[in-house]
């Protein structure tokens, strides 16, 4: 499996931010990926983590920062984006009364794929889900859901995948068979970005961009960031930058107060 | 045990006084319901008019000045000629025709004795059946006052509902109203479970536009809206008569657009609610004014103007003067015309009222 445009820059972002009711959700975010890249968005939750996806993917404006993803504007948001970029969401979208076929298929027409019964077969035995394919959504488990939501997410096959907590909830064999597949599509030369709270997971990652309160920090290699967090593992070392943030803050309100 | 119990309650109330729909369900819809129907439901005696013919002019004044003295009638015109007045409630110009006979005289004493017509147009007998009765009392009150024992009887003929069936205008404004809430509700449901459920992110994610949406999501209902609206149809007409005459064919294609409208508005405030629950209260704020304001429980006349002038925006209000107007007065297309118009203003606006409450991103 391979994609075109590999080489060049589908994200070019900086200083992208966004605040609901004057209330900051991300700022600061930079980012720059070509394809063939694996990078994880890692950190606390209400971090900025999703925001930032949503303003990649287009679903929501920055109101701070610029640059493009996928050659649009990245301020304005275009619908015809949508179809060269896969987003998988935090809460499983599939509609539980359909079949994993049905939703499949919702999908497929939804991007107007040609031969789209054909494309779907495809998924269904790519993603080893021929045993639920008659299945309703409804009756799956988590773990299944995810992999019938990671199938929707590939069907049109968009050169930039934007995964919002692809694994969470989900058993360690599925998890690695999920990273596995992530790993593949990079080396296939999608541009691949996963936010997680696995670090274990986000080691395997070639860069990071780091949450914290808000703010990104990144992209860094996973070295940096454990170097950062003067940690031998990224888990000590984020859970080090965490408790050394929220002891400024202890000590930013303390003056205050003075 | 009493302890469970309490902190269960007071959880239970925490959540209540904490979710601002429950919270407008328990005090503010009721509140705006009590002041707005305390307000407009209360029926007014409109005027009825009355249309007079007589052989003579001087054969109807004296039936004129008293009927001009009867609270609540409105005589239309003077008195017209033999015929006219029936002819005039036929066309809609009167709502009670008054046939007076020619009476055996010195002039013409071989004159049949015949009784004097009440010809009513009996459509929707709440707003009739009334003077009927008044108008009928006071002719033979009347008549026992000048003494005068060989007084012409009185018949009263009604017009489009010969037996004044009262469940008539009542099933034929049934139609709207089941449509209306069924599709109000969907529409509310519609996005708003999707929105609860995590579909709608993932939907947000497609490459469709807003109206490729909102058309794919309305196109099932209106089907359904028009296949129920076609079954109250039928169910009234089998087990209760309800002709079917006038622009019934007309009638039946106004079902899509009526049902679409109440599926748009539906969606409306489903996209400006959070929760299913929120979607439904408005759903109740929105069809219990429709339905009251509408004609369809108390004649339309009745209302006071402020009234008329709010019910006149809801679309139902046209379609149960439409469907009465068709299925019991057997009219024509044109009274289908007359609120195909409103609809598609109101299809229009809500539509774009609809796209521009869907357009809400995900933040």
């Amino acid at each position: 499996m391979s994609i075109e445009g590999a080489g060049t820059a589908r994200i070019d972002v900086a200083g992208l931010g966004k605040s609901y009711g004057g209330q900051r959700a991300i700022s600061g975010f930079d980012l720059r990926v070509t394809g063939g890249e694996l990078i994880a968005l890692v950190g606390a939750n209400g971090g900025g983590k999703t925001t930032s996806l949503r303003m990649l993917a287009g679903l929501i404006a920055p109101d701070a920062g610029m640059g493009h993803v996928l050659g649009r504007d990245v301020r304005q948001p275009q619908r015809a984006d949508r179809a060269r970029t896969g987003f998988m969401t935090q809460r499983i979208g599939l509609y539980p009364e359909l079949t994993v076929r049905d939703n499949l298929m919702f999908r497929a027409r939804m991007h107007g794929l040609e031969r789209a019964g054909a494309r779907v077969d495809q998924a269904i035995s790519g993603h080893g889900l021929a045993r639920y394919a008659a299945v309703r959504a409804a009756h799956l488990s988590v773990g299944w859901a995810r992999r019938v939501q990671f199938a929707a997410t590939l069907l049109h096959a968009p050169p930039l995948l934007l995964l919002d907590e692809p694994t969470a909830g989900l058993d360690p064999v599925t998890r690695e068979d999920i990273w596995e597949r992530l790993a593949a599509l990079a080396d296939a030369g999608y541009s691949v970005i996963v936010s997680t709270h696995d670090l274990a997971e986000a080691e395997r990652c070639a860069r990071l961009v780091y949450f914290q309160d808000g703010e990104a920090d990144g992209p860094m290699t996973p070295e940096v960031l454990r170097a950062r967090g003067g940690a031998a593992t990224l888990d000590a070392a984020v859970i080090a930058l965490a408790r050394q943030a929220a002891s400024l803050k202890a000590g930013a309100r303390k003056v205050e107060a003075r | 045990m009493i302890g469970r119990i309490l902190a269960m309650a007071w959880v239970e109330m925490l959540r209540l006084l904490r979710t601002p729909a429950a919270f407008t369900l328990i005090l503010a819809v009721p509140a705006f319901q009590v002041v707005l129907f305390g307000y407009a439901i209360r029926p007014q005696s409109t005027e009825v008019r009355v249309a007079i013919a007589a052989p003579a002019p001087d054969a109807g004044v004296g039936a004129a000045t008293r009927l001009r003295a009867e609270p609540s009638v409105r005589v239309m015109g003077g008195v017209l000629p033999p015929g006219g007045a029936a002819q005039a409630v036929r066309e809609g110009g009167a709502d009670i025709a008054v046939e007076i006979p020619e009476v055996r005289s010195f002039s013409n004493p071989f004159a049949p004795i015949r009784p004097v017509r009440l010809i009513v147009d009996a459509t929707n007998p709440a707003l009739t059946e009334a003077a009927v009765a008044r108008l009928t009392a006071g002719y033979w009150q009347d008549a026992a006052q000048r003494g005068d024992l060989g007084a012409p009887s009185l018949v009263v003929e009604r017009l489009n509902n010969p037996d004044a069936r009262s469940d008539w205008p009542f099933l034929a404004g049934l139609i709207g109203v089941t449509v209306m809430i069924s599709m109000v509700m969907l529409g509310c449901l519609s996005l708003a479970r999707e929105r609860e459920g995590g579909t709608w992110e993932a939907l947000m994610t497609l490459p469709a536009s807003r109206f490729e949406l909102l058309a794919g999501k309305a196109l099932p209902y209106v089907v359904i809206g028009t296949v129920q609206g076609l079954s109250v149809l039928g169910i009234g007409a089998a087990l209760f008569a309800l002709p079917l005459r006038g622009a019934i064919l007309a009638l039946c294609g106004l079902l899509p657009l009526f049902a679409g409208v109440h599926f748009l508005i539906g969606f409306a405030i489903s996209a400006r609610a959070r929760t299913q629950i929120a979607a439904l209260q408005g759903a109740v704020a929105f069809y219990l004014p429709a339905m009251l304001l509408s004609g369809f429980l108390y004649p339309f006349e009745t209302l006071p103007l402020w009234a008329q002038r709010i019910g006149a925006v809801f679309p139902l209000t046209h379609f149960v003067a439409a469907a009465r107007d068709v299925l019991i007065r057997g009219a024509g297309a044109p009274a289908v015309l007359a609120a195909l118009w409103p609809m598609l203003a109101a299809a229009s606006g809500i539509g774009a009222l609809a796209l521009w409450a869907g357009s809400r991103r995900i933040d």
